[in-house]
């Protein structure tokens, strides 16, 4: 009997990141043009279909080796995201700043009490309710250049995406800390990695920043050149961050923040970086949407509803009070409370690496935190969409 | 019937249009509306209003009797929209068109008047996201108005050399000082004013035109100089919005200049041959600026736009004395040795920095906050 190759097919990265892409581009159209869904749902939904919840077309190990697309799509999102945090507008308009750390804080308050009475540790309970105070970067971002979104809601949407991102990331280093405290590791470990987290990350953000500008300025006039090098330096620190185990994504968010607010960062993502990302992105989507579990919902479906609504009623609560004070309409306030709703594109990064430090609770975590996923990685873009289409900022010619 | 309100005499009034832009990339942003809004919260009694793209906005002077205490005015203006500007993110910038803006991108400012010129005109409505300072000055009556607008067109190139700020467009240098006429030209009622000699004439080609349905209203012309019935001036029209705040209040007092010598010379020398050339001096001060050549058709000759300038500006300084312009008088002659043109600075920008958006930002600083360097 001859033996063939298709005999035993086996997918490589490359097959899986053009399953990834070829189906997901497919997926999103259907969404679009049958359902009138934003693409990315259609993205995430292809993605469970043929991820290892379902079809197992892809299963873990593939998914793994497609990891490389996938952070780099994050990476490019939140260096997009930290750039779109202007340092020089938040002095002048401080109430949006401090209107963002304290929906932060109350988000994280209210999550964190709501977790608890729910029978979660408190090592637990911080850990996610540190992810449920941030929005998605990647997903908002998309969702304006999909939309074609501009105005006052876009603008602080995308700077408190940004910092709410930010601070997602430091409580969450501070939880994992106290969790390691908590889980008999010894004292100098606890605090060691809150600090290491937190001052390595944004130790190497600030560095190629710094770099980023540096070599912009050097290359001049040489546009395609320097939107290779910086799709590098966010390849390279990427890698390097998880190589010194520190948090990717606060380094790449310091990276975007430094070169926006720094002097002469001014041009360093010209032109547009998003535009040439785009594919990355799909690859995101369905990878993120093949991660997904769906039997979780099954058994936390309460805690996972509850942990939702909470959520998007102090969203929509918060801004609908503070809209006047953050130069907005009440009514305009309230849809971008509603557009903070998708929650953060790194999330179960972030789970699994507090796997080890939450313990024995960890199982009952993750899974509860897949079914919130579940929930906003599919309903997320078009609350967002919705809540664009509602205050202009999406215009009827889009 | 048209009925022209008649004004004092040399009085004046500049409106000009801004561009609006984010402050990430420095493209043009759809920020009149959240502009608009936040401006209004204050008590102000100045006149600025939408454009007919989102991206655009357009602030009038009152009247006045000189360009001093229009500057005040306007230093009044920008700082009310600054104050709002940076509470949204938003920059303002003057200069002729944004360098790099694709018109296609652009959103018709849903205003009745600006839909049906959308509908009527295509894109041309969405290419006309360019920006200009028109210049009204005040007339006894609409015969003298229609003299002025003919005697103006004259020197519609020192105008285009003085102000021209519009070199880039769709990302490219156009090679002319001033790329914003050309979206201009496009418009089948642009150019100038028909060889009319008084105000009853005017009235009986508009008439005509109505009747013919090809306009309803004064507004319906884009002429570069047009008399402006209802305010009882003469507008013109032809000028890029300067970078700065202090170059339309230059502007302003050399038409007046201009102005007062006709209205007291009782200049009447209105002949159809007089715009055999004006197309052609027109287009060599846009491509050329100061350098341009200009080509007098009564006597057969040929100077350059800066020599004229000179000249011109010469000739004046009895009526800058009676109006107590002396100082723009001599601003601008300094200017026109030097120059000076806010087309050469941009162009300086760019090829500093080699990046568009970093030309934005510039422009935005110069005329948010008047700095240059």
């Amino acid at each position: 009997m001859p033996h063939f190759p298709w005999q035993h097919l086996v997918l490589n990265p490359l097959a899986a990141f053009g399953i990834l892409l070829t189906l997901g581009v497919i997926g999103g159209q259907i969404a679009n043009r049958i359902a009138r869904l934003p693409a990315m749902t259609g993205y995430v939904l292809i993605g469970l279909i043929i991820g290892p919840a379902s079809l197992h077309v892809l299963n873990e190990d593939l998914l793994r080796a497609a990891d490389l697309f996938v952070n780099l799509a994050l990476g490019l999102a939140l260096f997009e995201s930290g750039r779109r945090v202007d340092l020089r507008w938040l002095r002048a308009e401080r109430t949006l700043l401090l209107s963002t750390l304290a929906y932060c804080l109350l988000v994280f308050a209210a999550l964190c009490t709501l977790l608890s009475n729910a029978g979660l540790d408190w090592q637990s309970s911080t850990a996610m309710a540190a992810i449920g105070m941030a929005t998605s970067p990647i997903v908002i971002l998309e969702m304006l250049r999909e939309g074609r979104a501009e105005g006052q809601v876009s603008d602080r949407l995308a700077t408190a995406t940004a910092l709410s991102s930010l601070l997602s990331l430091l409580a969450f280093a501070i939880a994992l800390g106290s969790a390691h405290l908590l889980n008999n590791h010894p004292p100098e470990d606890s605090l060691l990695t809150p600090a290491w987290l937190i001052l390595g990350s944004s130790l190497l953000g600030l560095l190629a920043g710094l770099l980023a500008i540096a070599l912009n300025h050097w290359l001049g006039h040489q546009r395609q050149q320097q939107t290779v090098l910086l799709f590098g330096l966010i390849a390279l620190l990427v890698g390097l961050a998880g190589m010194l185990n520190t948090l990717p994504a606060l380094a790449l968010l310091v990276f975007g923040l430094a070169t926006r607010n720094l002097r002469g960062g001014e041009s360093v993502s010209e032109p547009g970086l998003l535009a040439g990302s785009h594919f990355f992105f799909v690859a995101f989507f369905v990878a993120a949407g093949a991660w997904l579990q769906p039997q979780a919902l099954a058994s936390h479906w309460p805690l996972t509803l509850g942990y939702l609504l909470l959520r998007s009623a102090i969203a929509m609560l918060f801004w609908f009070l503070l809209a006047p004070a953050n130069c907005l309409t009440r009514r305009r306030g309230l849809w971008l409370g509603l557009a903070l709703n998708p929650l953060s594109g790194g999330s179960a990064m972030l789970l699994s690496m507090s796997a080890l430090a939450l313990g024995t609770q960890a199982g009952s975590a993750a899974a509860s935190m897949m079914a919130v996923l579940l929930i906003s990685e599919l309903a997320g873009p078009w609350l967002c969409r919705l809540a664009l289409q509602q205050t202009g900022d999406i215009c009827k010619e889009q | 019937m048209l009925e022209f309100n008649n004004s004092t005499p040399l009085t004046l009034g500049v409106e000009l249009e801004l561009m609006i832009v984010n402050r990430r990339d420095y493209n043009l942003t759809r920020g009149s509306d959240d502009l608009l809004l936040l401006v209004d919260r204050q008590t102000h009694g100045y006149d600025i209003k939408p454009e007919i793209t989102q991206g655009m906005i357009e602030i009038g002077t009152a009247i006045h009797q000189g360009s001093a205490s229009m500057l005040q005015e306007l230093q009044a203006i920008r700082q009310l929209l600054v104050n709002s500007a940076e509470k949204l993110n938003l920059g303002l910038a003057g200069g002729g068109s944004h360098p790099f803006q694709h018109w296609s991108e652009q959103q018709i400012y849903p205003k009745a008047r600006y839909q049906l010129v959308s509908e009527l005109y295509g894109y041309l409505a969405k290419q006309f996201t360019v920006y200009g300072q028109h210049i009204h000055i005040g007339c006894p009556d609409g015969d003298s108005a229609i003299r002025l607008s003919h005697y103006l067109a004259r020197y519609i190139p020192h105008f285009i050399a003085l102000s021209a700020s519009s070199p880039f467009y769709q990302g490219m240098d156009t090679l002319f000082q001033t790329s914003r006429l050309t979206s201009v030209n496009a418009f089948p009622l642009s150019g100038c004013m028909p060889g009319v000699e008084n105000w009853d004439q005017f009235n009986d080609y508009f008439q005509d035109m109505a009747r013919l349905g090809i306009v309803a209203s004064m507004k319906d012309f884009y002429w570069d100089i047009r008399p402006k019935p209802e305010y009882g001036t003469v507008e013109v029209r032809i000028c890029d919005t300067p970078l700065d705040i202090v170059t339309p209040t230059l502007l302003a007092a050399y038409a007046q200049m201009l102005a007062r010598r006709c209205l007291e010379d009782e200049w009447q020398d209105i002949r159809p041959e007089r715009y055999l050339t004006y197309s052609y001096n027109r287009f060599q001060a846009c491509r050329f600026g100061f350098d341009g050549v200009l080509v007098d058709g009564s006597a057969a000759q040929q100077t350059s736009v800066q020599d004229d300038l000179l000249a011109t500006l010469g000739s004046l300084q009895a009526h800058a004395t009676a109006l107590g312009c002396e100082a723009e008088l001599a601003a601008l002659r300094e200017r026109t040795l030097k120059r000076q043109s806010d087309s050469q600075w941009l162009r300086d920008v760019y090829r500093d920095s080699s990046s568009l958006s970093e030309v934005v930002r510039r422009q935005s600083a110069c005329w948010m906050h008047d700095q240059r360097d």
